[in-house]
């Protein structure tokens, strides 16, 4: 088994004149469940399709299994392995619930008809309806049941959450960590809603204008990034320059906050040798990490 | 299940045509026969000559497709349908998908145009006393080698255009077609539409072989074409 599921290699592509992916350096370890982030227009659908083989890159290289993505025969083989929740979920309107499972079970000869037969019951879906007559969440819950049951090493889920009420959001979730624990599936997904990546992700990676701007494991991002609350005697203490590793300031009256990407020892011992200044450390939260990241670059 | 796919796609617009092909069939009917002025036997061989080039313009522009992007039962629609991306999730080779929905629609054409020669048969008497079964055997073989050609320009245009289009611009170019080759000095080996009316083995008694191997040669040029833009294509 290959240590990263997905690699790609200064990947880069361009829509006429406008760069989407501009030397993209993306790894995602096998069994992790990997958010990936990025404002709109990011590349993050760019970055899909071209995993699954739907665009060709212009350089640079992609490879998911092991297996180049720009091979039209190792892309049929490395879909045999892929379930793909698309972002706008749609599906043959002519079929019922009940014939485009049919349909798909056809092409992957691991479908799990127990997670069928859950899903089905779980998520309330009515096999005899017409995909036209479904609504958004249905669909959304019918694309992760064909998605998951096909039996794959990897899940590619755009934004699969997109039209769930809180309640199927929290039961998603919990399924495809359930899964991903149980089967050792590796799950790659993109999201707007960072608290559900938070909740669910061990690895993230955050693009922006085409690049890599963060990525590795959310805890060492996480233990990487600090706030430092810093309550002065007189606000005119406050130093003009910061020391290296220091990514935001922002002062209101007495207190400084301090976002610390790195050296967070060394910016509170700073902080400490000011007269009378009280220094608290908190934890950063993935929002805060997303938005400085995608605003300093 | 590629092929119950492109089933479910094709089937109300087969029934569409089959529709179509049932105007034509109402006119040759005896009851509607002596109303025309050449006489029964007139009436019924300019219905035929027209009919089924007719219907096979109408089925090969309605029937037609590339397997990839995803078609509405009957209307034709504009835009890139979402549900393309779940059909290219899928572990199957883009030149596989074309080659099912294309042969589909060839399917349905060949009985389509079958259904039409055996039902003119039936219903029109004076068809019968002047060609035999064989003869209209041979003309339903000739409408359909003949209509290759415009299936292969519905199929190409499938590739790169949306279904709306791709529907009016078939048609389109096999009206343009039947005009050219009944106003221009088209040569004979080519004239698709001469061979398929007053070149037909039910008029001239013998095969137009050279309009329909050129036909054929012409649809599996465009078939290859199609597989190779599809191949190329981004979605």
């Amino acid at each position: 088994m290959t240590e990263y599921v997905i690699e790609t290699e200064q990947l880069s592509k361009s829509y006429k004149d406008k760069a989407a992916l501009r030397g993209l350096d993306l790894r995602v370890p096998t069994g992790s469940i990997f958010g990936f982030l990025g404002r709109n227009g990011a590349g993050k659908t760019t970055t899909i399709k071209t995993l699954m083989g739907l665009l060709h890159a212009d350089s640079g290289s992609a490879r998911v299994f092991g297996l180049p993505a720009s091979d039209a025969n190792s892309a049929v083989a490395i879909r045999r392995r892929i379930g793909f929740v698309t972002e706008d979920k749609e599906l043959y309107p002519y079929m019922t619930v009940e014939e485009i499972i049919r349909f798909t079970r056809a092409f992957f000869p691991a479908w799990r008809d127990d997670l069928e037969r859950r899903y089905v019951e779980m998520f309330d879906l009515p096999l005899k309806r017409r995909i036209t007559e479904l609504s958004k969440g249905m669909r959304s819950k019918l694309m992760l049941l064909l998605a998951i049951c096909r039996g794959a090493d990897l899940l590619i889920l755009d934004e699969p959450t997109d039209g769930l009420d809180p309640a199927a959001i929290e039961d998603v979730l919990r399924e495809l960590v359930s899964i991903a624990a149980t089967n050792g599936t590796t799950m790659f997904f993109s999201s707007h809603q960072l608290s559900e990546v938070d909740l669910v992700a061990d690895h993230i990676g955050i693009i922006d204008r085409g690049k890599m701007v963060a990525t590795g494991s959310l805890d060492d991002i996480k233990a990487r990034y600090q706030h430092l609350r810093v309550v002065l005697d007189d606000a005119r203490q406050a130093p003009v320059r910061w020391g290296d590793g220091v990514e935001s300031a922002r002062q209101e009256g007495r207190v400084v906050t301090l976002l610390v990407s790195r050296n967070a020892e060394a910016i509170a011992a700073q902080a400490q040798e000011l007269p009378g200044a009280v220094v608290e450390r908190y934890p950063v939260t993935l929002k805060e990490i997303f938005l400085e990241h995608v605003r300093s670059n | 299940m590629l092929w119950y796919k492109g089933w479910l796609e094709t089937r109300y617009r087969l029934l569409f045509c089959i529709g179509w092909a049932t105007v034509f069939l109402a006119l040759v009917h005896p009851a509607h026969t002596t109303p025309m002025p050449l006489g029964a036997k007139g009436s019924v061989f300019s219905v035929v000559m027209l009919s089924c080039p007719m219907v096979v313009l109408v089925g090969c522009a309605m029937l037609g497709g590339s397997g990839v992007v995803t078609q509405p039962t009957l209307q034709a629609a504009k835009g890139l349908h979402g549900s393309t991306l779940y059909t290219l999730s899928l572990p199957v080779s883009r030149v596989r998908l074309l080659a099912v929905r294309a042969s589909v629609g060839w399917l349905e054409i060949i009985g389509l145009v079958s259904l039409l020669c055996v039902s003119l048969w039936v219903l029109a008497p004076a068809l019968r006393t002047v060609a035999t079964p064989l003869q209209v055997v041979k003309y339903a073989a000739t409408i359909i080698a003949c209509g290759s050609m415009l299936y292969g320009v519905s199929v190409l245009l499938a590739t790169f255009l949306d279904d709306q289009w791709r529907t009016w611009g078939a048609m389109g170019i096999g009206v343009g077609l039947w005009w050219l080759c009944g106003y221009a000095k088209v040569p004979e080996a080519t004239n698709i539409f001469r061979a398929m009316r007053e070149g037909s083995p039910l008029m001239a008694h013998a095969m137009p072989w050279g309009a329909m191997g050129f036909s054929v040669a012409m649809g599996v040029a465009l078939v290859i074409a199609a597989a190779k833009v599809v191949q190329a294509r981004e979605y």
